[in-house]
């Protein structure tokens, strides 16, 4: 700014653009997709390695029988924090803000529909996740993962904590609702001439079944929390027991937004994998009108089953029955998804790159997750290990499986787009042999200990005596070795962020139009928009322009011969 | 962890089928997983061909085939429930006057405790004593948030919500201490919040219901008296 007042006043401005403001206003306060959906990326990754911290510290308080090193209002205030973080702040908005920042290049949009919309929402989210962590210094919540009325009323937690709670998850679902109408909106009306839905790729179509999603359950997760803040400080009497009000409202509409979200992680997961595993087998994606369909259908069926978290409740045999059935029929669409990405592994010229190697550990926990799922929904089992720490294991095998595997597959895999550079190989291999390790590690002794021994969940400590000791303190172990290669994944991010490999426009040899635009893309995008005439566009671009080539240096030869 | 009443008997069961479900999925992907990962590495030549089961009918064949699997498992868990959820009459070492319908009792939860009323006035705090061989209701409700009552070895877990009214039927069928642990999520003492049930002979338990409530009206009693005689306000 010095500079400029110090000179003379120019008559005519022909050296370039206007000068640009500092990056940080810059990306503050961009609307374009692309930066908003980095931003959602960082901080997504950011809050993985505060719910890590968390993790962790509820994982020491349960090393060792009736440890003391946490006290039981330390660790509810942790277990709550952790269950906000990892949900709201990390998994969901890693998935939207990957959907955000891929999907307009993959349909070969200049930009989104909505983009003020889409700022809107990734501005929501930072308001939540600031209310949740400055509740963090006052009194945060205490009332668990999913804060179950009637605990979450006033008469029975009367501090601040909660309503920070609701405030903050509040926020950024509102955030990710607004995010997924600019997604709806973007899918539906910019797609690049040519891009019919039948051929938009299967990542995209993930996009748009997941932004649905999110437009049918984050309005009743919205309404839950609505009615939660009015009781609590309005003298509501939604979810009191008496006078009108019902505890079990709470646990349905929270319940259809969790188990919705939990499909959303998971569709997100399977979509990328999707994308994966046909660039680095080099052949098309086996049974694509199949997975698509199927990925439609887990939304829709996954959803549907959301009582299967309450088969213990007082709610009649035919729902827990309907709940079993949705549930069980969740087998068909994952496993063709499953099915679909192998078949198109075997046989195919595997590269072994880390996005690869990501994916298939994510296949190969999401798959443990979901069987052990399975059978927590059968009625009568769900009455054993309801709530058991095999319930814990089951979750987290899928959604860790889902949101970390899964999202590291996708970070590997799109880092040179989002970036320009990709990320280290060597520490990638490392990264996942760990994370692999120490996620059984973590998780196998929760199945036997809940299974053998119905250790409970959300417990602050458990007791000498019960035979739970070995798998507790194996599973402590297990989590710290799962964070060291999750720390080595996110110091890998980050150290390539100057020092990676610089990144051509098409890293891995895509097929979809991403791989068309530049490493990251100018802020249009495309400077030509292509013309889209199969599933495979990139690569009809790619054989035009080797075929192009091809005859420009034929035609020289045939007049000048090489001596 | 060994049975002690029938329906966790069902529940026993049902849990193996479903862990040999699971395990038959988990088997299943894996070694297809294993099996594609070890294939052709990276040999630059012209593209592999499509893969052989992107067809319609592998597609319908696969999807017939998962949906099989996740209707035989639905017969089997709706058989085993069914079975689980069947009320056990009272067997002969029972309770004697229990024999028509099962013995009645209301479990409150409360943070963090359970109190059992039973039949005639009697209560107790903390610890469940019934009659072996003899079919016991509890009629769980709760007097401040959700709690789960439960005892692997005799019964399937079930929640007392306030406002509603949920039942566990059991027939112990052996003497002894069981002991469960609540287990939802109730606040600060919820992982201290146990279940303990005495199953005794019925003189014993009759016993247990007399003392009960001779103490109650003893220490009713001394309150009216303290009261009666101004010690208390």
């Amino acid at each position: 700014m010095r500079e400029r007042s110090r000179r003379a006043p120019a008559e005519v401005v022909a050296d370039g653009y206007p000068r640009r403001r500092p990056r940080w206003i810059e990306i503050a306060t961009s609307a374009d997709h692309k930066d908003v959906g980095r931003v959602l990326v960082t901080a997504a990754l950011g809050f993985l390695f505060i719910a890590l911290v968390e993790l962790l510290l509820m994982r020491l308080q349960l090393a060792v029988p009736e440890n003391s090193l946490l006290t039981p209002v330390a660790f509810n205030r942790m277990l709550s924090l952790y269950g906000a973080t990892a949900i709201f702040f990390f998994a969901i908005p890693l998935a939207l803000g990957l959907f955000y920042y891929v999907a307009p290049l993959q349909i070969g949009a200049r930009g989104t529909a909505l983009p003020r919309v889409g700022q809107l929402g990734l501005w929501l989210y930072l308001a939540g996740a600031l209310v949740l962590y400055s509740g963090f210094f006052f009194t945060p919540s205490e009332a668990g993962v999913n804060p179950l009325a009637p605990l979450s009323e006033l008469a029975f937690l009367p501090n601040n904590g909660v309503d920070a709670w609701a405030a903050s998850t509040g926020l950024a679902t509102l955030g990710f609702v607004l995010v997924a109408i600019d997604l709806v909106a973007t899918l539906r009306r910019l797609r690049a001439p040519g891009m019919a839905w039948r051929r938009v790729p299967v990542f995209s179509w993930a996009a748009a079944i997941c932004s649905w999603l999110l437009l049918a359950i984050g309005p009743v997760m919205l309404a839950a929390i609505t009615m939660l803040l009015i009781d609590r400080n309005f003298d509501g009497i939604f979810f009191a027991d008496g006078s009108g009000g019902a505890p079990l409202l709470w646990s349905h509409m929270s319940w259809i937004f969790f188990t919705g979200a939990y499909m959303l992680i998971l569709i997100a997961a399977l979509a990328a994998i999707a994308e994966i595993v046909p660039v680095f087998a080099r052949r098309p994606l086996a049974g694509r009108g199949t997975v698509i369909g199927s990925l439609g259908a887990i939304a829709v069926i996954g959803t549907l089953s959301w009582m299967q978290n309450m088969l213990t409740a007082p709610i009649g045999i035919g729902w827990m029955y309907f709940a079993m059935i949705m549930s069980l029929a969740l087998v068909v669409p994952f496993g063709l998804v499953i099915f679909n990405l192998i078949s198109t592994m075997a046989g195919g010229e595997l590269r072994m790159r880390a996005p690869l190697l990501f994916a298939a550990g994510a296949i190969s926990l999401i798959s443990i997750g979901l069987a052990a799922e399975l059978e927590q929904s059968m009625v009568a089992v769900a009455w054993r290990l309801h709530n058991t720490v095999d319930a814990t294991a089951a979750t987290h095998f899928a959604l860790v499986g889902g949101g970390v595997f899964g999202g590291f597959a996708a970070l590997y895999y799109w880092y040179p787009k989002l970036t320009g550079r990709t990320m280290g190989e060597t520490l990638a291999r490392f990264s996942f042999w760990t994370m692999f390790a120490g996620a059984f590690l973590a998780f196998v002794p929760l199945f036997l200990a809940g299974d053998d021994h119905g250790q409970v969940v959300d417990a602050y400590k458990f007791f000498s005596g019960t035979g739970v000791s070995a798998e507790n303190l194996i599973a402590t172990i297990g989590t710290f070795v799962l964070a060291i290669g999750i720390l080595l994944t996110l110091a890998n991010a980050i150290a390539s962020r100057t020092g990676g490999a610089r990144a051509g426009h098409d890293q891995w040899g895509g097929d979809s139009l991403e791989w068309f635009t530049l490493s990251p893309p100018e802020p249009h995008n495309f400077d030509v928009l292509p013309d889209v005439r199969s599933e495979r566009p990139m690569r009809d671009i790619r054989e035009a322009i080797a075929h192009a080539t091809a005859r420009s240096e034929a035609a020289p030869r045939e007049t000048q011969p090489v001596a | 962890m060994a049975p002690h009443s029938p329906g966790t008997d069902q529940i026993d069961t049902l849990l193996w089928i479903g862990f040999v479900a699971a395990a038959i999925l988990v088997v299943a992907i894996n070694g297809a997983l294993i099996y594609a990962l070890r294939g052709r590495r990276g040999r630059r030549g012209p593209e592999p061909r499509e893969a052989s089961g992107s067809g319609r009918r592998t597609q319908l064949r696969v999807g017939g085939l998962l949906a099989g699997f996740a209707f035989v498992v639905f017969v089997l868990s709706v058989i085993y429930t069914d079975k689980a959820r069947e009320v056990p009459g009272t067997g002969p070492a029972g309770l004697a006057a229990a024999h028509s319908k099962p013995l009645q009792i209301k479990a409150t939860g409360q943070q963090w405790l359970w109190r059992y009323d039973y039949p005639n006035q009697a209560f107790s705090y903390y610890k469940l004593v019934v009659p072996v061989d003899t079919t016991v209701e509890l009629e769980l409700v709760s007097t401040d948030v959700i709690h789960t009552w439960d005892v692997p070895q005799l019964a399937g877990k079930r929640d007392a919500v306030p406002g509603k009214v949920n039942h566990v039927v059991f027939r112990a069928d052996e003497q002894g201490v069981y002991r469960g642990q609540s287990a939802t999520f109730s606040g600060q003492a919820y992982a201290p919040m146990r279940v303990e049930v005495d199953v005794v002979s019925p003189r014993a338990y009759k016993a247990f219901i007399e003392k009960q409530k001779t103490e109650i009206q003893e220490a009713q009693d001394r309150v009216v008296g303290l009261i009666e005689e101004g010690k208390v306000p």
